[in-house]
């Protein structure tokens, strides 16, 4: 079943360009000059109930715009938009008793509150049920040991245990829809992984759909079963995690501290690596300051093992990094017809 | 409608409830705000008596009217500091972007926003004005019948609905101009014209705080009606429907507000 149906959706800035200089803030203030900023350009697609949905791209991609239209927030300059049968910004109250949201960097709740005040509150606004209400609290409890931090003000709780609170607090009504965005921005690891498994309990017990923004791969790897890349307004791929995997899951990033490695040759190894491997797409390496040497190894292909190995007899290798594709890549490799 | 209304005199309260019980952990910060504003009026006070000392009286007004219409004029802009008081951080929400969350709940986006504060020290003003009311109007032997109490708290509503109004006016200009402080700081002193009678400054300025920034209505014809009746002329019977059309006016420019707002970028 559909939730959310968006078709060819755009929304467009109207900025003032200024002018250098002092004649120039003059002029701007007599006579500006605007010029359009496509945030959004014609995205189109559709959303079934209870899917996880990563939406990535990099910082000013229109992630931000796209999720601020879906929520209701911002009114697109053109195309439709139609979520669980309400059109967000015209019916914006009505809409939003059925969505969740949590910004990573934000807080939702009262910042001066002890979560469990806060929690009373969102009972009373969405008019939740006594049983509902009940019911959502053993589950958090259950599971999550949140009633440890009940009694705790928001503004004193960890980055981590607000984002949990958050979390909790934007499942509290039982809503169809909920927009995580970057729900694990600043967490170590350790937190990231509890942030990930309440999030995926919850979808899993409630049927919840997720539209997550995130610029950690991990959190899409994790999460998602399908993913969204947005890039210039754009969206440039649309489909399952999994083909995704299958072509960048296996990349991994070889960052190894060789010493002095002004007399070697990047051309060398690489015959060398071709000769000993013959890859069936050629190994990027780079040298960084001079002491690193960095690969990026398609796992499918070779065994990052063997690469490392085979390095570790011919070089005195002091350090090493095994670290995932970057977006920025992923985003390339796309324009470069990867996913096609 | 009226189902709609108990919604949200339950949730306010709620809301209000749990503020208070949570600003109290700063006791000795509500202590000495309270105690600052009730020292600042003692010195407006002060002022005034110090005036009448040079100069007994303004037309009929004598230092026992001017102080009960210095009363009336705090106790008008009370309502405005109890609960309006959460306007003066608006720049702030709009610029950091923190004010997209009273887009996501399914609340009425003003009373969401000013639910979230209350101002404490502002029960501090509502009893120093209200002393003051008592002790001029004794002073005056101003008498308080059932029909003279309606009318005070029909004046009051207005008044305050007025000054409010103008507020928010002024603080949503930052949806469009980002930094409205200057706008805000502009507006609210007007509310020291209101503390004197009218017929102190010349036709163009009583036109201006009648017509324009209808600032008379706050505190000087609703004064001049419950002292001197004989004085005054029909335009009081406005007072209410100024309140009224100008709140509409405020909420509507708040509601395009949030609609033109974009937000920041995250």
């Amino acid at each position: 079943m559909k939730i959310i149906e968006l078709e060819h959706l755009s929304k467009h800035f109207k900025v003032l360009e200024r002018r250098e200089g002092l004649k120039g803030i003059v002029k701007d203030l007599f006579k500006p000059r605007h010029k359009i900023v496509k945030a959004v350009n014609g995205i189109s697609m559709d959303i079934n109930q209870g899917e996880i949905v990563g939406f990535v791209g990099p910082n000013g991609a229109g992630k931000s715009t796209t999720i601020k239209m879906l929520s209701g927030v911002l009114k697109p300059t053109s195309g439709n938009l139609l979520i669980n049968n309400y059109l967000p910004y015209k019916q914006r109250k009505d809409y939003v008793k059925n969505i969740g949201v949590v910004i990573g960097n934000r807080t939702m709740l009262w910042w001066d509150l002890a979560v469990i005040e806060s929690f009373k509150l969102l009972k009373e606004i969405y008019q939740i049920s006594d049983e509902v209400y009940k019911e959502n609290l053993e589950l958090y409890n259950k599971f999550f040991n949140l009633n440890a931090l009940y009694s705790t003000p928001v503004r004193k709780l960890s980055l981590g245990q607000k984002m949990l609170c958050e979390i909790a607090a934007s499942f509290l009504h039982n809503p169809k829809l909920i927009f995580l965005d970057e729900p694990t921005i600043g967490l170590d690891v350790a937190v990231k992984e509890k942030v990930r498994k309440l999030i995926i309990s919850l979808n899993k017990i409630k049927k919840t759909t997720i539209i997550l923004t995130t610029h950690d791969i991990g959190d899409i790897e994790e999460l998602c079963q399908r993913i969204i890349l947005i890039d210039h307004g754009k969206l440039i791929y649309d489909g399952s995690i999994r083909k995704f995997n299958q072509i960048f899951g296996a990349y991994r990033t070889l960052t190894l501290e060789l010493g002095n490695i002004d007399e070697i040759s990047i051309e060398n190894i690489n015959k060398e690596i071709d000769e000993v491997f013959k890859p069936k797409e050629p190994i990027i390496l780079k040298k960084k300051e001079n002491i690193w040497l960095t690969l990026t190894i398609n796992q499918d292909d070779i065994k990052l093992m063997d690469i490392f190995n085979f390095l570790m007899k011919k070089f005195p290798v002091k350090d090493i990094k095994i670290e995932e594709i970057e977006l920025e890549r992923v985003i390339k490799e796309v324009y470069e017809g990867g996913l096609k | 409608m009226l189902r709609n209304l108990i919604f949200y005199l339950k949730l306010y309260f709620k809301i209000t409830g749990q503020y208070i019980k949570a600003r109290m952990q700063y006791r000795t910060d509500f202590l000495i705000s309270i105690i600052g504003i009730i020292f600042t009026n003692i010195i407006g006070i002060l002022f005034l008596w110090v005036l009448s000392l040079s100069i007994p009286s303004i037309g009929k007004w004598k230092i026992d009217h001017l102080m009960f219409l210095y009363g009336f004029s705090l106790l008008a802009v009370t309502p405005l500091q109890l609960f309006f008081d959460h306007i003066w951080m608006l720049r702030y929400r709009l610029q950091e972007g923190e004010f997209i969350k009273y887009y996501l709940k399914p609340l009425n986006s003003m009373f969401y926003y000013i639910s979230e504060v209350f101002d404490l020290k502002g029960l501090g003003q509502l009893g120093f004005s209200i002393g003051i009311l008592i002790y001029s109007s004794i002073k005056i032997g101003f008498e308080w019948t059932f029909l003279i109490v309606i009318i005070f708290i029909l004046l009051l509503f207005s008044a305050s609905l007025i000054m409010i109004s103008l507020m928010i006016i002024a603080a949503s200009t930052a949806f469009w101009i980002t930094n409205s402080y200057s706008v805000l700081a502009f507006v609210f002193n007007f509310k020291d014209f209101s503390k004197y009678p009218l017929s102190i400054f010349n036709t163009i300025f009583r036109y201006f705080f009648t017509f324009v920034i209808p600032i008379g209505f706050v505190a000087f014809y609703p004064t001049t009606l419950l002292v001197f009746p004989e004085d005054i002329n029909a335009t009081i019977i406005l007072s209410p429907f100024i309140g009224i059309a100008l709140f509409i006016l405020a909420y509507s420019i708040w509601k395009k507000g949030m609609n033109n707002w974009s937000g920041t970028g995250t």
